[in-house]
């Protein structure tokens, strides 16, 4: 595989919406505690719907990290490719939110800018409602996450290292 | 008899659902309803208001910056506050560059499949398509080539049994009408719109620091630093960058995006006669032009019973007429209590019950103005706008009617805008509005900052006791108005009363519904299997309930989508 020119991790959800936070988490640990080479951009991108499409075009890889709702215990870890995406069904778009990660896939296929490589970090959440924090499960998940992140960027060309001085992550929404 | 809901749990929560009864081929009754808790302004109580616009701005994902900039609004306000005419003028820009970029989103990647078969492409023939498309407009990519590409994508797609990106349209419905060859243009389109709503967006990046979350809001003003001469500020390369940007979008706008909605108008111009629905509406003056807010570019007004001549103006956020005038009703919402309560005084206490048709049915309060249902959105800012005499709205609306009557062979008069399709061709013509007036504020900006003025904050004080205030937004989906009470420099109550709230309100203590409610009677429905046309009425609107939440669903559930009776 030749190494990606640009790689994209991007957090999804909403922090303030407990665990659907956990994808905007973990990019802000990475980004602080990292030194990240040149060719990978971290972004927490919150909700978008489409919006989603113009970050997915600038990069050959993406990384997303999301609560996933999936069989299993709260905290553990699930992984998804393009194809498993693609397995997924549409549904119907009522609303700007409905176009999910899936559609916005599906639209760049169609314009030919689509990354070639995607891989979904998927964090099952325990509680999704108001309140901005992460369950202990889901907290506890947040290093192997991360971990899961540093391997697939090494699989891709891109080796991350600890920074020598590791700044504060900027976690806003967790502030009293 | 069938009842049809229509109930995407794409997110798993926080979605729009609607039932409706269907009898005769026509929808006999109707209810809408939010599957979500819309409390969420409670994680703001005790908080600064100096930081509630980070906050909010998660509201909604895909409309961040509108209430960003709506909640600095509402603690300026209550701090009775003037901002510097930068800090104006750059709101401005990011707002209509956000509405941009929104209302081509909305016309081409969320509604326009509605109306477009693309199963038919196949059939079309690109040379006629482009003499057609060259016809109506002088943009530069309606070629033959162009089209034929498109077309070659769309039969590989057919072809391959993998409909991808159109795999859950309803295709070969009765109610689709258009030939092959529009069918091809609007798709071929519908791909440019994508990079089109992308520059849109760069726009807003460019002056809020990053998208999707803006950076550069503050009480008091906005925090970009003005240089023209320093590389970090924003400076002449970045406002020409951003010129550049909107000089490649208003072209879209005006020779795509107008042109296509007056062709789709007009090719089923009997969508002018379904769907008015409530024809009360609101919309809030917007695009200030003076420090204190009290001129502004876009006016706003209510509008009753589809009297244009009983426009009454809203003239600035210090207008009683406006700020006594909102209440919002929680009789059929998961509150508790019955009756209407002002913004400032309003409770969020959930009280659930199941969907009771004759009882509570939904968490979206019941807003209302004076006791009535309003509508908002393009529609109620085009009627306003017009009924006020406004230049450009005037201006782009008589084109946009004089052209459809002229291809729908048929008179289409403004009275013809209460509508599923008015609303579709009203969200076109403030758009191609919004266009014009983004060079304006743009060489306002420009004009400003060469005449010596790098201001763009004043620091807010709170004083002792207790404030309140308002802060309205017309953003792209219609009046968004925060409602906020600080005691002592903390949050003591906070309502954000937004657009689709007014629009997918249930009905009211006195059982009046709400504008969806309303617009769906007598719409048609040939298929209640298929109900492709209550999806027209219900996305003409424009929905979007706030508070979404990302969890991505990979279970693939087909959820249930449409449910039969």
């Amino acid at each position: 595989m030749t190494t990606p020119a640009t790689i994209a991790v991007l957090g999804l959800g909403n922090v303030l919406l407990g665990d659907d936070g956990v994808g905007p988490y973990v990019v802000e640990q990475l980004r602080a505690r990292y030194e990240l080479p040149d060719n990978v951009t971290v972004a927490d991108l919150g909700t978008p719907g489409l919006g989603l499409t113009a970050h997915l075009s600038q990069a050959e890889a993406v990384i997303l990290v999301d609560a996933v709702a999936a069989k299993g215990e709260a905290g553990e870890l699930r992984f998804y490719g393009r194809d498993d995406l693609n397995r997924l069904p549409l549904n119907p778009r009522v609303s700007p939110h409905d176009p999910a990660v899936q559609d916005a896939f599906w639209l760049m296929d169609l314009t030919g800018d689509a990354p070639r490589e995607v891989l979904v970090v998927g964090v099952i959440p325990e509680r999704l409602t108001l309140g901005a924090g992460l369950s202990d499960r889901v907290r506890c998940a947040c290093e192997p996450a991360i971990e899961a992140i540093l391997g697939e960027l090494a699989r891709l060309g891109a080796c991350a290292a600890p920074r020598a001085r590791p700044g504060v992550p900027d976690l806003w929404w967790m502030a009293a | 008899m069938a009842r049809i809901t229509v109930d995407p749990i794409t997110r798993i929560e926080g979605h729009l659902r609607i039932d409706a009864v269907v009898d005769g081929g026509e929808v006999q009754k109707a209810w809408a309803s939010c599957s979500m808790w819309r409390g969420i302004e409670t994680i703001l109580l005790g908080r600064d208001p100096r930081e509630a616009w980070l906050f909010t701005q998660r509201f909604c994902g895909v409309c961040t910056t509108v209430h960003a900039i709506a909640s600095v609004r509402a603690v300026e306000d209550a701090l009775g506050m003037e901002i510097p005419l930068n800090a104006q003028y750059i709101r401005n820009l990011i707002l209509i560059a956000h509405a941009l970029h929104d209302h081509i989103v909305h016309f081409y990647h969320l509604s326009a499949l509605d109306w477009v078969d693309v199963t038919t492409i196949p059939q079309a023939d690109p040379v006629k398509t482009a003499a057609l498309a060259e016809s109506l407009s002088d943009w530069t990519r309606n070629s033959d080539k162009e089209m034929k590409q498109v077309q070659t994508k769309i039969i590989g797609l057919v072809q391959s049994g993998q409909l991808g990106i159109f795999a859950n349209g309803y295709w070969g419905h009765p109610a689709m009408k258009l030939p092959p060859d529009v069918n091809l243009l609007a798709v071929a389109h519908y791909l440019q719109a994508l990079e089109f709503q992308r520059k849109a967006n760069q726009i807003v990046g460019i002056l809020g620091g990053k998208t999707p979350h803006i950076q550069n809001v503050a009480v008091g003003g906005v925090m970009n630093a003005i240089n023209l001469n320093s590389l970090g500020a924003l400076n002449m390369d970045r406002l020409y960058m951003m010129k550049d940007l909107f000089d490649e979008v208003i072209p879209f706008v005006q020779q795509v995006y107008f042109v296509d909605a007056i062709a789709i108008a007009a090719l089923y111009a009997d969508w002018f006669d379904v769907g008015a629905g409530v024809k009360n509406y609101l919309s809030v003056p917007d695009l200030a032009l003076d420090p204190a807010s009290t001129k502004f570019d876009l006016p706003g007004g209510t509008i009753f019973d589809g009297d244009l001549a009983s426009v009454h103006p809203i003239t600035s956020s210090r207008d009683e007429y406006f700020r006594k005038g909102v209440t919002e009703d929680v009789t059929h919402g998961y509150y508790e209590g019955r009756g209407a309560q002002h913004p400032w005084q309003g409770e969020t206490k959930p009280d659930f019950t199941d969907f009771q048709d004759d009882g509570k049915y939904s968490w979206v309060k019941a807003p209302r103005f004076q006791g009535k249902p309003m509508q908002v959105g393009p529609l109620a800012n085009v009627l306003v706008g017009y009924a006020l005499g406004n230049e450009l709205m005037k201006k782009w609306t008589d084109i946009a009617l004089a052209k459809v009557s002229e291809i729908a062979k048929r008179p289409i008069t403004i009275d013809k805008m209460h509508s599923t399709m008015g609303r579709l061709l009203a969200r076109a013509i403030r758009t191609v509005v919004l266009s014009e007036l983004a060079l304006r504020h743009w060489e306002l900006l420009v004009k400003n900052i060469t005449g010596g003025d790098s201001t763009s904050y004043r620091a807010p004080s709170f004083p002792k006791g207790e404030v309140q205030g308002v802060g309205f937004h017309e953003a792209p989906r219609g009046t968004l108005s925060h409602w906020v009470v600080a005691k002592d420099g903390v949050i003591a109550n906070y309502q954000a009363v937004v657009p689709t709230t007014w629009n997918a309100s249930p009905r009211d203590e006195g059982g009046t519904p709400g504008p969806y409610e309303a617009s769906l009677l007598k719409n048609p429905v040939a298929d209640a299997e298929k109900p492709l046309e209550v999806l027209r009425t219900v996305h003409s609107f424009d929905p979007c309930m706030a508070c979404a939440c990302h969890t991505l669903d990979v279970e693939g559930r087909t959820i249930a989508t449409v449910k039969v009776l």
